[in-house]
């Protein structure tokens, strides 16, 4: 059971389609996930539609209709089986496609003995799109964000002072929060983290840590 | 250039889309089944001058990529026809997605990304067969139309900036000139007023 949303304004900006694009890959995992926010998107989508349908209309010309009409046979339609779409893996589609494999095929930087982080480029120029694997009981050095942090659990679960985190919840930081977070102790922890600028570990025996951390938006 | 929507309810082209919904639907299969370049003229006529807004009223696209636009979305209406199932959505939130989606992959394009990723493969999958929420949208767009009629006008003014010229709150705040508080809690309001009324449904 999902417990942590996105807010309704990230919500909307999802289905506005104005969300940047790192972002949105993101909301659009939790929604895998999440029927709750599924449905306010759909719900949100109705609302976007009947003002689509009570826009004033543009004049087209009729010469676009024979342009259109004339590229038909060269656009071949496409078929849509019409099976379950509930998938036999469970990796999110939007992450199968970024990474070419599964999460043991990618390429792993250590950063502590408890965490490794894999970049994924979504090309996405403003924000950096990683995965973070914490071993299970493993604590993250206490940080805080320069930018804004989302965060979304893919597998296993933390926790830290605000609470506990499973599969499938969305947590946003604004810039300045400091948090610690530490993997459950049965299961190792993967998360996706979407930053826009690059963390920075507060306690100084971490400092060396930080040019690590360099931002990777691709 | 800003949105213009017309009042809810008492125009005759938005009540025509409602009473001929089916029709629209319709079209859509006969596409999907019979390759129908008729029934794809008339969804033509209907819908281009729509997208064609839509693209506009997002104020960044010339005419010329306006025209783009309206193509590249027709030519998915012909390709795609074969998904759309209409106990999820009605013709015209189809073809707002699709419309949405273009225009966000336009505006990527033009912003030079390089991406695996297309604004369909990011958004809610509006196809295949999940019966969910949509079930009931087409019963209920009708009263949708009328309690976005009701709406104050400064939240209506901000859902069509939001929606239709696809800018971000902190966009339209600077627009308007609003604190972004402000804003957000108009879109807060406004939401809240639908979703509450479209969960009585
Ligand atoms: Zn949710």
């Amino acid at each position: 059971m999902v417990k942590f949303h996105p807010d309704m304004h990230m919500l909307t900006e999802f289905t506005a389609g104005t969300l940047p694009l790192a972002q949105s890959a993101c909301v659009s995992i939790h929604l895998t996930f999440c029927s709750k926010c599924r449905e306010l998107s759909e719900a949100q989508t109705a609302v976007a539609a009947t003002l689509f349908e009570e826009l004033e209309p543009a004049p087209v010309s009729d010469s676009q209709l024979d342009i259109v009409m004339s590229r038909l046979d060269e656009t071949a339609p496409l078929a849509y089986p019409r099976e379950n779409r509930s998938q036999t893996c469970s990796t999110p589609a939007i992450l199968q496609r970024l990474m070419a494999g599964d999460y043991s095929d990618l390429s792993w930087k250590k950063i502590t003995s408890n965490l490794r982080i894999s970049y994924l480029s979504t090309g996405d120029p403003y924000y950096e799109f990683a995965l973070y694997h914490i071993k299970a009981g493993g604590v993250i050095p206490e940080h805080n964000h320069r930018g804004s942090e989302m965060t979304l659990v893919l597998e296993g679960g933390f926790s830290d002072s605000n609470g506990t985190y499973l599969a499938g919840d969305f947590l946003f930081r604004e810039a300045g929060d400091v948090h610690a977070p530490t993997a459950l102790a049965d299961e190792d922890c993967i998360c996706l983290a979407v930053l826009d600028a690059p963390l920075s570990f507060t306690r100084l025996k971490h400092k060396w840590m930080n040019p690590f951390l360099q931002l990777r938006a691709s | 250039m800003s949105v213009v929507t017309k009042k809810p309810g008492d125009d005759t082209v938005s009540a025509e889309i409602g009473r001929r919904t089916d029709e629209w639907s319709q079209c859509l299969r006969a596409i999907a089944k019979h390759r129908d370049r008729g029934a794809f003229a008339r969804f033509f006529k209907q819908f281009a001058p729509l997208i064609k807004a839509f693209a506009l009223s997002g104020s960044t696209l010339s005419a010329n990529h306006a025209d783009e636009l309206v193509q590249e979305v027709m030519l998915k209406v012909w390709q795609k026809a074969d998904g759309f199932n209409p106990d999820k959505a009605s013709a015209s939130t189809w073809v707002y997605t699709i419309a949405r989606n273009c225009r966000t992959d336009l505006y990527r394009r033009l912003q030079k990304f390089d991406t695996p990723l297309s604004a369909e493969d990011v958004s809610l999958d509006q196809e295949g067969e999940e019966p969910a929420a949509m079930l009931h949208q087409r019963r209920t767009r009708e009263r949708v139309r009328q309690m976005m009629g009701s709406l104050p006008a400064d939240q209506a003014h901000i859902l069509a900036k939001v929606y239709m010229e696809g800018k971000s709150h902190s966009e339209v705040a600077s627009e308007l000139d609003l604190p972004l508080g402000t804003v957000k809690s108009r879109v807060r309001l406004a939401i809240q007023k639908l979703q509450i009324h479209m969960e009585e449904l």
